[in-house]
């Protein structure tokens, strides 16, 4: 009984400091923020690693030139602070903020711009960042003027410009330039680096790392930002990410107060016992509007792919894809998976993106006959009244849709596509494996029909070659292909490298609206609903910039902060 | 005995190795590597990542490589952690034994005294009501059960979810906060586990006193309570002896449903993370570990056995 | 509790699983798009009206669908119909307001009807691996026992090595050999398989144990005395006495492998998608962050797992004569 009583009374007060500071231009100041991911970092390296816990990291500790402000889409200077473009937009000089140090006090000038680009672009190095810093599949070239000036050439003329900037993060030369010379910066800051080696110019410095439990992150008093009134950046003290592998844990964390935001949306089924914490008051609902990404359905359109399958006849055809997408009720595709909240997308993009997404792209309507006269019109037809579709031969219309096991999303999307498709008599297999057996059978391009995402982080679609290149690493339905396999794959190649290199900004939105209607007409990608994202918070956090793209709360960490 | 002893440390080592060996050449060949996480990326880059991880090898290569450097004792590095998976599982593994320690602790002090009450009556309705219990225990997956007591612990407030430490010290000292931690993951290991126990227990109590020796001491007017709690009881510990050797050895290698669930920084959570991130040298290095644990856990279960009943022993006499 | 109870639960339990067809109010794979995670249509027999009706229902109307929040439509009642379209019982608005006795799960499923059809796939299952691992490890402990010396080291050291290995890691690499699309008696086997061979060491450890004992007891060298073989005196009077322990452990390994059939479901060897099985019902079920709190109905095969084991336990149970009166 007095254990029991000592347990209670000792868990019953808050470990968690709160502000105390008086508010600076009515925002708190201090305290700590406990978020949570659900995976340890692979390393504290960006370029080393891709993962998402790693990208936190990295927006917590490193700084950028610039930084996209997810919400407006405008370029906001960083570590720049401002810059001029000459020669057609070939050439950015850019002006680097003076009087900024690392969180070891050691100056940051020019030489780390030239660094980060020199650790991306080195071929020993294997940076995961060097796609991400071409400009059209080459390098820039960047060179120092003085100590505060940078000047930024491209190979060729590149409309998104320096926004490509928001993927390097600009690490310190006084730290990895021994790293970089002996072969290899993603081989640096390893997660058995001790954290007082890991140095940045970002708002915070890791404080410690606790293997399998969490990274604790600490203000950096040295941090360049400014406050609106001119005070000094971050406003919070501390930050714990807690790593905590499962769901659900997470959410009854959330929900009960013992965590005060999650680095991710929050699945669909959260959203009731979530909302009823935030009428209760113990939270904060907040609805950041449609996703910028949704699923697709695409097939291996790989030319001999299925070798001496029959199937080859039908199963990579366009208009086996555009029947897929007249038979997929996308309304009740939308209540199954998301519950409701979703919005149809007939294309990769969504009404997310303010600026590059077509409105006057047709939208397929929900038809099952004229998706069965399509699929009669490449031979598929009911020939023996079993209501199932069988092709000349008599042989069953069957294929294999592989999905990946643990994402609800995407394995209740699959069983939607499974049972509509049923309804038009195609049968359809869903085999759901573990995450890398998925991804090795896509990449050698070992399956028939795959369901799965294919995301892109930047907006503008010129930041994303590797999807609509035919030669792209991302072009999902044919990866890397040599020269274009079908005539309007090479139409978009030639569309995309115009649009890409205008400096026109309504010629390349015309030029994305043609790449857009091809897409529609050929459907290489099937996509259905595009998910509305929802975050909750606790309610003492405030100040937020929340915007529907992960990390959607700590996106900009420097100007959160928690009240009472 | 010491033949014996040797012979079957001998096997433990055999085991290890083997089982070691067999988990790093099925990882291996498992579909996909440490580096296919996400689709899109140019496979010169996955080519340059595999080259630097070492995993460009083939598999017999890796293989005969980890071999000669086993013997060297040098288990390999971890593909995520980069560091020695000689230093890395220990430090795993020994939050594992807390967790498995305590919960086995709670099981035995719990499930053995019960299945004796259950075992040694015939009717009634504790019996009855104990049994129902156990089966209830036992017939939830572990990974309700854990969630089930996240759940509590979420909605009472009283305990700590998740993690192993506070970030935080508290007041009351680094050792209340690990207790505090350490409730919600050892109940739910070892509620199940007392049910075990007690329905192995109970069994086997209940052929004990069927035992003539007990009629025998009944009618020599030994008090019945001594006799169940002395004599048979002695009796029954046999195939108990012969499972809880099992069932520390599989405590040990790590419960990771629960490990998971509770976000606790165990061996069964590490082993599941480099399975499914294909982190080849870990995933061998926990194998391995696991099979130690397991081939000591069946020794110690011999040994048990051998020391709680003497017509076995005899015959290992025999035997030599 | 007595033996009688046992059967009954067990003979309840084959009996649901055999006549699920007629049974379940709908198909197996029958869902309902605008019913997820429905609560239990209540059967009542008392209307609005405080007048007496037969058996009916209140359709559930979607109140919130992004909180899935179902309000019953007490404005029209929905009789039940009885031995039609070769169900039990069925509602007569099977459209809009299909009868839920258990609830629908997150993909608008039946819940009754997926536990009724899943008892089939999960019983089967669980009893064929129990059966074929009690069988293998009997005979491997029993002859490991008994004969001792060379042949016992060797059994025992391959149970040790079966036990040894981790059985997710084998689960992945026969995914990645075996063809893609598995049809469910594919899976049925191969699951069983795999669970009897990694239930039979427990199995043969106990065994083992209680034989090598047995084998010194005055009654065994009595029988080899008067000339039993030894395949008699092992078949005849060593093994029934791990007859208990044995029946133990079949409580113990038949809901252990209808969970394992959720966790190996998770590496891809599980049932393809529409067939139900309890496994993979309660494993949906974890993953809902809101069972215990909004959605109990979505447990009912972890209570029908336990009933199930309890009825099996109760049948194997031995009676004691003789003892009641002593102890």
């Amino acid at each position: 009984m007095a254990v029991l009583c000592t347990f209670a009374a000792t868990g019953c007060r808050s470990n968690r400091p709160t502000a105390d500071g008086v508010p600076s231009g009515g925002v708190p100041r201090g305290g700590e923020l406990l978020a949570s991911v659900r995976s340890e970092p692979r390393s504290f390296n960006r370029h080393a690693s891709r993962d998402t816990t790693t990208n936190l990291l990295s927006n917590l500790t490193q700084a950028k030139l610039v930084r996209i402000n997810p919400t407006t889409q405008a370029l906001e200077p960083w570590l720049a602070d401002g810059w001029t473009t000459a020669d057609g937009g070939r050439r950015v000089t850019i002006a680097l903020k003076h009087d900024v140090v690392y969180s070891d006090g050691h100056p940051f000038t020019s030489d780390d711009v030239l660094f980060a680009f020199e650790a991306a672009y080195d071929e020993q190095g294997g940076s995961a960042l060097a796609d991400s810093v071409e400009a059209g599949g080459k390098k820039l070239q960047v060179t120092a003027t003085d100590a505060h000036t940078v000047v930024i050439t491209f190979p060729a003329p590149f409309a998104p410009g320096i926004r490509i900037l928001d993927n390097l993060p600009i690490l310190p030369r006084h730290k990895l330039g021994g790293a970089l010379k002996a072969g290899g910066i993603a081989k640096a800051w390893g997660l058995d680096t001790p954290v007082s080696e890991i140095v940045g110019l970002g708002p915070f410095v890791m404080l410690e790392y606790v293997p399998g439990q969490r990274v604790v992150f600490a203000r950096n008093p040295r941090y360049f930002g400014k406050a609106p009134g001119g005070g000094s950046l971050p406003y919070l003290d501390r930050i714990v990410v807690e790593i905590i592998p499962d769901q659900s844990a997470e959410l009854l964390r959330l929900e009960s107060g013992q965590l005060d935001m999650m680095t991710s949306e929050i699945a669909p089924e959260a959203y009731a016992p979530l909302k009823r914490a935030a009428d209760e008051g113990r939270v904060k609902l907040l609805d950041l509007g449609v996703s910028r990404n949704a699923d697709g359905l695409w097939f291996n359109l790989r030319p001999g792919a299925l070798g001496q399958d029959t199937r080859a006849a039908w199963l990579q055809r366009d208009e086996l894809r555009r029947a897929i997408s007249m038979a997929v009720d996308r309304k009740l595709f939308a209540d199954t998976v998301f519950f409701g909240a979703g919005v149809p997308v007939y294309g990769p993009e969504t009404p997310a993106n303010k600026i590059w997404y077509w409105p006057g792209l047709p939208q397929t309507a929900h038809d099952p006959a004229a998706a069965m006269q399509l699929l009669a019109s490449i031979g598929l037809a009911d020939r023996d009244g079993d209501g199932l579709l069988e092709d000349a031969q008599n042989r069953p219309a069957r294929f294999t849709l592989l999905t990946q096991k643990g994402r609800p999303n995407l394995e209740r999307g699959a069983a939607v596509i499974r049972d509509e498709l049923k309804k038009i008599g195609l049968t359809v297999d869903v085999v759901a494996l573990d995450a890398r057996a998925v991804i090795d059978q896509f990449l050698h391009a070992r399956y028939e029909a795959i369901y799965f995402n294919a995301d892109k982080t930047d907006l503008d679609p010129g930041t994303n070659p590797d999807f609509w290149f035919s030669s792209g690493s991302a072009h999902m339905w044919n990866l890397e292909e040599k020269s274009p396999a079908t005539a309007w794959e090479r139409r978009i190649d030639e569309l995309m490298t115009k649009q890409i290199a205008s400096a026109d900004d309504a010629e390349r939105k015309a030029l994305y609206n043609q790449v857009q209607q091809i897409f529609f007409e050929h459907q290489p990608i099937v996509y259905f609903v595009a998910p509305r994202i929802y975050v909750a918070h606790a309610v003492r956090v405030t100040n937020l910039t929340p915007a529907e793209f992960r990390p959607q709360l700590l996106w900009r960490p420097d100007t959160v902060a928690v009240g009472r | 005995m010491t033949r014996y002893l040797a012979r079957r440390i001998g096997f433990a080592l055999f085991l290890v190795i083997a089982v070691s060996s067999a988990s790093l050449v099925l990882a291996r060949l498992a579909p996909g590597d440490f580096v296919t996480d996400t689709a899109g990326i140019r496979r010169q880059t996955l080519e340059q990542e595999r080259a630097r991880y070492g995993l460009d090898k083939s598999v017999g290569a890796q293989y005969l490589d980890w071999l000669a450097a086993v013997a060297r004792l040098d288990f390999g590095y971890s593909l995520q952690y980069g560091r020695p998976v000689r230093d890395l599982i220990p430090e795993r593994a020994a939050n594992t034994a807390v967790l498995a320690c305590t919960a086995l602790a709670f099981a035995t002090l719990v499930g053995l005294p019960l299945g004796v009450v259950t075992g040694s009556r015939r009717g009634g309705t504790l019996p009855d009501a104990i049994r129902a219990v156990s089966l209830l225990l036992l017939s939830m997956p572990p990974l309700l059960t854990s969630l089930f007591l996240v759940f509590v612990a979420a909605r009472t407030g009283w305990l700590p979810m998740s993690g192993m430490h506070s970030a935080t010290v508290p007041a009351g000292g680094a050792l209340v906060d690990l207790l505090r931690h350490l409730v919600v993951p050892a109940a739910a290991i070892g509620l199940p586990l007392a049910a075990m126990l007690e329905r192995l227990q109970a069994q086997a109590m209940s052929e004990a006193v069927k035992e003539p020796f007990v009629i025998a001491a009944l009618a020599r007017g030994v008090p019945r309570s001594r006799i169940v709690w002395r004599g048979a009881l002695k009796a029954a510990l046999r195939p108990i002896a012969a499972v809880y050797g099992l069932v520390i050895g599989t405590l040990l290698s790590g419960s990771f449903v629960v490990e998971v669930i509770t976000a606790w920084p165990g061996l069964g959570s590490l082993m599941l993370q480099a399975l499914r991130t294909r982190d080849v040298f870990l995933v061998a290095g926990c194998a391995g570990v696991g099979a130690l644990f397991l081939a000591l856990g069946t020794l110690v279960s011999d040994l048990a056995l051998a020391a709680l009943d003497p017509r076995a022993r005899e015959s290992q006499a025999e035997r030599g | 509790m007595t033996r009688a109870v046992g059967v009954a639960l067990v003979s309840i339990a084959v009996l649901a699983a055999l006549a699920a067809p007629p049974v379940a109010p709908h198909e197996m794979d029958a869902h309902f798009g605008g019913l997820l995670n429905a609560p239990p249509t209540v059967m009542r027999i008392q209307g609005e009206d405080a007048a007496w009706h037969a058996p009916f229902i209140y359709r559930w109307r979607l109140v919130n669908q992004l909180e899935q929040r179902y309000e019953e439509d007490r404005s029209a009642r929905v009789p039940l119909e009885w031995f039609s379209g070769g169900h039990l019982v069925r509602s007569s608005n099977e459209g809009s307001a299909p009868l839920l006795l258990l609830g629908a799960d997150s993909y608008g499923r039946d819940v009754f009807t997926r536990l009724l059809f899943g008892a089939r796939t999960s019983l089967a299952l669980a009893a064929t691996a129990a059966l074929g691992a009690t069988l293998i490890g009997a005979i491997l402990g029993g002859l490991a026992g008994f004969a001792g010396g060379l042949i016992d080291d060797g059994v025992m050291r391959t149970t040790d090595f079966v036990m040894v290995l981790p059985t997710m890691y084998v689960a992945l690499a026969l995914r990645a050999v075996l063809p893609l699309v598995l049809t469910g008696p594919q899976v049925f086997a191969l699951l069983a398989a795999i669970f009897a061979i990694v239930g039979a060491p427990f199995v043969a450890r106990g065994v083992r144990a209680i034989v090598r004992s047995e084998r010194r007891q005055e009654y065994a060298i009595a029988a080899q005395a008067l000339g039993a073989s030894d395949l008699r005196l092992l078949v005849r009077h060593l093994l029934p006495s791990a007859r208990g322990f044995v029946a133990v452990q079949i409580t113990l390994l038949v809901p252990a492998f209808i969970i394992a059939e959720a966790t190996l479901s998770y590496v891809g060897l599980g049932f393809p998608d529409p067939v139900a099985s309890w496994g993979t019902m309660l494993h949906d079920a974890s993953t809902n962050i809101r069972v215990f709190a909004d959605c109990p109905w979505l447990l009912s095969p972890a209570a029908a797992m336990f009933l199930v084991v309890l009825g099996v336990n109760l049948v194997l149970q031995k009676s004691r004569p003789g003892v009641k009166s002593l102890l």
